[in-house]
């Protein structure tokens, strides 16, 4: 007896506490009422409670209902999440997420937790950084709930499993990985559950934070996560066993492990006809290839094999150059810079100033640099033309770094020409070939070589050619579909 | 020998690429002239012997190692004691390391004659040990990935080889055919030891490959490819050019060849072509400089990491020293005696003793 009294007092004892502390913030609200029939306390936080279920789900049935105890209340009160606790640090956890306590005294338990959370999120809108013409028009919102809600919808089958955690000492954020079950393979999964409960950290406010602690290599500028804010293609990806996690709070979700080659295909690839999308996906490496060497081999040409040009094409490098007083790296390297410049002022404005802000820069700045003699006319169409050309990657963070590829290409081919542009060149292979995403190789399919997993890479095949997941991911089911059916389909006269 | 990590392994079809990206590389820019002085031609035929040739010695290699527990290293440790076997295993080291800076060298001098007189060679081979440092730090898989990208990446460059010169070809200069005596012709294979060699790096990145069985297959093919290539470049030059004088006057016979290549937009293809080349010793470098490492490491124990800068840091130096021309010839002779001795007259007997070994073994 004076064992359970003592631990009643305890209890008592930090309820008092856990007040004492919530009562200094000055939306904690906590007073007594006194009913026909009996007396209650009840305390919340104004600011992360709900008023309308406040008022319609607890208030009025406690009033308009008789009960005498919180155990018949809680068979009163037409709320879904309710229950009845001493746990004290529970206590604190559910007050803090929007739930309204009632106890019968002022520091007495048990406790009844009644959920009344505010829950504002953003409408489902409109993809905005991964737009297509054609194809579904739904984006991944901040909310954790929402995002889970779109993916599961379009894959409603047992086996998609969900898994929660929370990460974060300050912020305790909400964070979800998502995976098949019979298709992912575990040690995947694992990998990445391993990796997030490895992180340390205080705060995280993006998935992008998640991105960067649980990459292979901190010290690489390429992204080794694929990020989208498209709910189709997480489905299509948790479909190939990959695996995604969500972060609440972030409208984007993290999908790996993910290949070079994934970086530069657009989702819009599977909607249009197999033979345009392999069309366009050439034209996007192309570009991405032009966009990295153009300036750095007009700077090898002029510096070091002049003779490499014909005759007549070197003639008009000549008369575009001639007023220009200094060496094509500088004159480079003046043109990169004020590109970087104007992109990087037009991504910090408002997105009304920021256009005019990029026609004034590129139209003024052009022509008034190439009359005033400080650049030529044909390296600024080489310059225009890459800084176009860097904005056909379909995935934002990509971009940016190629941005940041060509400047040592350009060093590079300051010191040695076509050659450095080559030592440059096998300086990125061999830092693409040692990047892992989460243990499993980066470039692939180019290196290991794996034919199999080329026919969605620089091209984009038929559906119907697709009938395997990729090797890289070690899936469980490694077939798609059945073969034989999907021949029989096929037949011509039938 | 301790066994070799799972991911540290490369797949079978990929020897593919490691036998072939070390044989072929330098020595394509101008291996006719050695080969033309002796054969005529008929080169060609001295060409297709020696890939014969090379095919037995491959196959020997894997007979040799299937005998034994690990690389070469280990097996000469077992068959001839301490002192022995390792004095074999320093020989073969430093044929591997004289092997990967003559590779080098020649490169730089290349680059000297025909790109940039004044090519200031510390700076550069600097850079390029920085360059090996970091390929050696991703271990094997990153070396083989390089032997795969020094295969595919130049692979468009044949196609220059292939159509500009044999707009000005003469089938004729082919004519008659077996014109030389077979002497001439074993002379003219003698002569291209020196280019196809490489392929017994496999002694040391053997216990590196997955399904070992298999990758016997995808070595002959490599070493198949490898023959192709330099027949069809041997008899393109010899269409080519119109006298054999020709040939033996040029150092760099394949490299003249691109002087002919025109396209409306590049002239003078051959800074292209040479700059391009350096994705193609890459690899021979890599991985003949990788197998002189992974014998340090494996005689004497020390770290991959200590090991990579020793090499790295005596190559330095080597391919700094080395700058004459007389140098660099009596270098290439010396790996030709080198190889002609360690690879084909030694793997022979290395292979009768293995058998004779076998045999003593089943018996007892």
């Amino acid at each position: 007896m004076s064992r359970m009294y003592k631990q009643n007092w305890k209890r008592k004892d930090s309820i008092e506490k856990l007040f004492a502390v919530f009562r200094s913030s000055t939306d904690f609200i906590q007073y007594d009422v006194n009913t026909s029939h009996i007396k209650y306390w009840i305390s919340y936080f104004e600011t992360l409670v709900d008023v309308n279920i406040l008022n319609e789900n607890i208030l009025k049935p406690i009033h308009s209902k008789y009960w005498q105890s919180l155990e018949e209340l809680k068979n009163i009160l037409p709320v879904k999440d309710i229950f009845l606790t001493i746990d004290t640090d529970l206590m604190k956890e559910k007050l803090l997420e929007g739930f309204v306590m009632i106890s019968l005294s002022e520091y007495g338990s048990p406790c009844l937790l009644v959920n009344a959370k505010l829950n504002k999120a953003r409408e489902v809108t409109l993809p905005e950084v991964e737009f297509t013409v054609i194809g579904p028009k739904e984006a991944f919102v901040e909310s954790i709930e929402s995002n889970i809600n779109l993916i599961r919808k379009r894959l409603p089958i047992e086996e998609l499993r969900i898994r929660t955690l929370k990460i974060g000492r300050l912020t305790q954020t909400r964070l979800a990985i998502i995976y098949i079950e019979g298709i992912a393979d575990e040690e995947n999964v694992f990998t990445v559950w391993q990796r997030i409960s490895n992180i340390q950290i205080d705060q995280v406010n993006d998935s992008s934070y998640i991105t960067e602690m649980i990459s292979d290599n901190h010290n690489s500028p390429f992204p080794q996560l694929l990020d989208t804010e498209r709910p189709d293609r997480v489905v299509s990806i948790l479909a190939e066993g990959k695996i995604a996690v969500i972060v609440d709070g972030s409208p984007h979700v993290l999908i790996g492990p993910t290949t070079l080659v994934e970086f530069f295909a657009s989702f819009e690839d599977y909607f249009l006809n197999w033979i345009l999308s392999s069309f366009f996906r050439i034209i996007r490496l192309f570009a991405v290839s032009f966009s990295i060497l153009a300036t750095p081999i007009y700077v090898a040409v002029l510096n070091y094999h002049y003779e490499l040009i014909p005759t007549d094409l070197l003639n008009n490098f000549v008369t575009s150059r001639r007023e220009v007083p200094v060496p094509p790296f500088l004159e480079a390297l003046f043109l990169e810079g004020t590109i970087e410049l104007l992109r990087e002022a037009g991504a910090r404005l408002p997105t009304k100033v920021g256009q005019t802000i990029g026609i004034v820069g590129g139209i003024v700045i052009g022509t008034a640099s190439v009359e005033a003699g400080l650049t030529s006319n044909i390296l600024l169409i080489i310059v225009a033309l890459a800084a176009l050309a860097s904005f056909t990657t379909p995935v934002y963070k990509m971009g940016n770094t190629i941005r940041l590829l060509r400047f040592p290409f350009l060093m590079f081919a300051e010191m040695y020409g076509l050659l450095g542009i080559v030592l440059c060149f096998c300086f990125l292979a061999t830092h693409l070939l040692r990047l892992t995403s989460l243990g499993r190789p980066f470039l692939e399919p180019i290196y290991p070589p794996r034919i199999s997993d080329l026919k969605d890479a620089f091209l984009r095949m038929p559906f119907s050619m697709m009938n395997e997941r990729p090797k890289q991911l070690r899936t469980e089911q490694p077939k798609r579909m059945d073969e034989e059916k999907s021949r029989e389909n096929k037949d011509i006269d039938e | 020998m301790a066994q070799i990590a799972e991911r540290h392994k490369v797949s079978a079809p990929l020897v593919f690429y490691l036998v072939h990206s070390t044989q072929f590389g330098i020595g394509v820019l101008g291996f006719q002239k050695n080969v033309v002085k002796y054969a005529g031609h008929d080169s060609w035929i001295s060409v297709i012997l020696i890939g014969l040739i090379v095919h037995l010695y491959i196959w020997m290699i894997y007979q040799i190692l299937k005998r034994s527990s690990g690389s070469l290293m280990t097996l000469q440790h077992d068959l001839f004691g301490k002192w022995v076997g390792n004095g074999l295993n320093i020989v073969w080291i430093i044929y591997f390391f004289l092997g990967s800076c003559a590779i080098l060298i020649g490169y730089i001098e290349i680059l000297k004659v025909w790109m940039f007189e004044d090519l200031n060679i510390w700076i550069y081979t600097a850079i390029f040990m920085g360059l090996l440092y970091y390929i050696f730090n991703g271990g094997f898989r990153v070396v083989t990935g390089f032997a795969f990208f020094g295969v595919v990446l130049p692979l468009w460059i044949f196609l220059t080889f292939l159509i500009f010169p044999t707009r000005f070809a003469d089938l004729q200069h082919l004519l008659p055919i077996m014109d030389h005596s077979p002497q001439e012709i074993f002379m003219g294979t003698m002569q291209m030891v020196i280019t196809v060699i490489g392929f017994e790096t496999l002694f040391l990145y053997y216990p590196f490959v997955k399904n070992i069985d298999k990758s016997q297959k995808w070595a002959h093919i490599g070493n198949l490819f490898t023959t192709c290539s330099y027949i069809i470049i041997m008899i393109v030059s010899i269409v080519y050019y119109s006298a054999e004088e020709e040939i033996l006057r040029n150092k760099w016979a394949t490299l003249a060849m691109w002087k002919i290549v025109e396209l409306p937009f590049v002239e003078r293809f051959e800074y292209i072509g040479i700059a391009s080349w350096s994705l193609v010793i890459l690899p021979n470098i890599c991985v003949m400089l990788w197998s002189a490492k992974r014998g340090i490491t494996e005689i004497f124990g020390i770290t991959e990491k200590k090991a990579i800068i020793s090499v790295l840091v005596v190559m330095f130096f080597i391919v700094n020293v080395i700058v004459d021309k007389e140098d660099i010839q009596l270098l290439n002779k010396i790996i030709n005696t080198y190889a002609l001795g360690i690879v084909f007259c030694y793997i022979p007997v290395l292979y009768l003793i293995t058998f004779v070994r076998d045999l003593w073994k089943r018996r007892t």
